[in-house]
């Protein structure tokens, strides 16, 4: 399990994120919602540490890994499926989702399951296999993009807006396939602008405003919320 | 006609050079986004490790060469922790002034150990094959396939292993490849191995033809530089590409126009491609 405390990362004298106390529990779908700007990328890349905070304590599994560089993060079981997808452009979508798997590369029979698994999620990838991730539409990168993710095996995946940019009937079956993942056993914290369908898949969310946790509650009672009904579903 | 097969040779034998030491170039401007204007000095070390085996130490041609490569790869590694690696968080330009500083820094030392005079490494493969009118000396030959024997490996190791792969994907995309496990440490001396290896390669095999003295980088660094802006800073297609394009362009020119002007030739290809087309031919990122 993921226990973030006290976590606060500054950018000189901007505070980006302030105190933020956040936990996933095995088995758990969490949602984090908030505007652009709120800090949700922020605290994705701090979790996988891509940026170091500046107080604060990040543990997994009971071992902290505040401060711990991406390429170590991964390691440990946690992935980032990050916004803007960072892709390998010109590279072929099989080889950018073979690189997903690059921190178990030695586990060959593994790392063929995983892309199976990928294969068997998004079809279509498998089709696309040797196009350049580049040359294709923004939902299939997005595809890639959690892919990769998938194919280190995470016991934790953190998906940062994967619904972006993406049409209506795509978005709705990234959730489904956001569902079965986490229904096969992986923890998933998501962050979405998309609070209606998130909050519909998921077990707990919490709201973040301007670097900070306003809110946490079950996803029921998060969906009934006038507030957050009114700021993020429009209702 | 023959002057022009004959000098179509020469300058695939000298693009043949440039390809091996631009290709090492764009690769550490791929990871660093800056171009490392010692590399050319790191060609010019690997033309004295090469002549001081075989003239010193009395070992064979490849044997010289190969050492060469292994001392370059720690010399480009030592470079990379040294001087880059401390930088690494810095703006470009601090990079940019680094990387001046180690080239003056290469060249006084080599004046210093081995003093400013002219050397040749000592040409073994002396043969010269004839096809009508046409000479090729063995050398001349030997440069021309090794080259193309190394660029093959290069692009063997980065497209098949996944180990090169990661030095592509850190250019591409340089969070991306952190996410999926990729150590950026490891990746930046790496490359900075490879590229010292093409650059050691290079000179051992240009050393008996050409001539090897303390500033014989500057110049092929201003090569190499035009080169990777014509081809596309980063690709790697553009800096083959490139260089076999300059080298050839600078034999036609040496031979139709004149001598004198062999090295304004490589200038007047960067003004002609970067007002016909800035990003360079093979320009890296575009979709």
């Amino acid at each position: 399990m993921l226990k973030v405390k006290n976590l606060s990362v500054a950018f000189g004298s901007y505070r980006a994120l302030q105190d933020i106390e956040l936990e996933i529990n095995p088995g758990e779908l969490v949602v984090l919602l908030g505007a652009n700007g709120a800090g949700k990328s922020t605290l994705f890349r701090a979790i996988s540490g891509l940026i170091r905070p500046s107080a604060g304590t990040i543990e997994y599994n009971g071992k902290t890994i505040t401060g711990q560089p991406a390429h170590q993060v991964v390691r440990y079981g946690i992935s980032q499926c990050p916004e803007g997808r960072q892709l390998f452009p010109m590279m072929s979508v099989e080889k950018n989702l073979l690189l997903g798997a690059y921190a178990r590369r030695k586990d060959r029979e593994g790392v063929r399951r995983s892309l199976r698994l990928v294969y068997d999620l998004f079809p279509i990838l498998q089709e696309k296999g040797h196009l350049s991730a580049g040359s294709l539409s923004g939902g299939q990168q997005q595809m890639v993009a959690i892919g990769r993710a998938l194919m280190s095996a995470p016991q934790l995946l953190l998906l940062d807006e994967p619904s972006i940019g993406l049409a209506p009937l795509v978005v709705k079956q990234m959730f489904e396939t956001i569902q079965r993942i986490n229904e096969a056993g992986t923890m998933v914290l998501l962050a979405e602008q998309n609070a209606n369908m998130a909050l519909k898949i998921s077990h707990r969310g919490y709201v973040l405003e301007n670097g900070r946790v306003v809110m946490h509650d079950k996803s029921e009672a998060l969906a009934g919320n006038e507030e957050v009904k009114k700021a993020y579903i429009g209702g | 006609m023959d002057l022009f097969a004959q000098q179509l040779v020469n300058g695939l034998t000298l693009g043949s050079i440039y390809c091996l030491v631009a290709l090492g170039l764009t690769l550490i401007y791929g990871i660093m986004e800056v171009p490392n204007f010692a590399h050319g000095h790191l060609y010019m070390v690997g033309a004295y490790v090469t002549f001081f085996a075989m003239t010193l130490y009395g070992l064979n041609y490849w044997l010289s060469a190969l050492l060469a490569g292994v001392v370059l790869a720690v010399l480009g590694v030592l470079m990379e922790r040294i001087v880059f690696h401390p930088l690494r968080h810095a703006p470009a330009s601090n990079k940019f002034i680094a990387a001046v500083g180690a080239m003056m820094f290469l060249e006084a030392l080599a004046r210093v150990l081995w003093g400013s005079d002219f050397r040749s490494i000592p040409v073994i493969y002396d043969k010269v094959f004839t096809i009508g009118t046409l000479r090729i000396t063995e050398q001349r030959l030997i440069v021309i396939i090794a080259a193309i024997f190394l660029m093959i490996a290069l692009n063997l190791f980065l497209k098949k292993t996944i180990i090169g792969s990661s030095i592509e994907a850190m250019a591409q995309n340089r969070d991306g490849a952190s996410l999926v496990g990729i150590n950026v440490n490891n990746v930046a001396m790496l490359t900075f191995a490879i590229a010292s290896i093409l650059a050691a390669g290079a000179a051992a095999l240009a050393g008996p033809i050409f001539l090897v003295f303390p500033s014989m980088g500057a110049l092929i660094i201003m090569k190499a530089f035009v080169i990777i802006v014509i081809g596309g800073m980063g690709s790697i297609p553009g800096a083959v590409l490139g260089g076999y394009v300059l080298g050839i362009t600078e034999a036609m020119g040496a031979s139709y126009i004149s001598t004198d002007y062999k090295d304004v030739v490589a200038f007047l290809v960067l003004i002609l491609i970067l007002t016909i087309k800035p990003t360079g031919i093979f320009a890296k990122g575009v979709r």
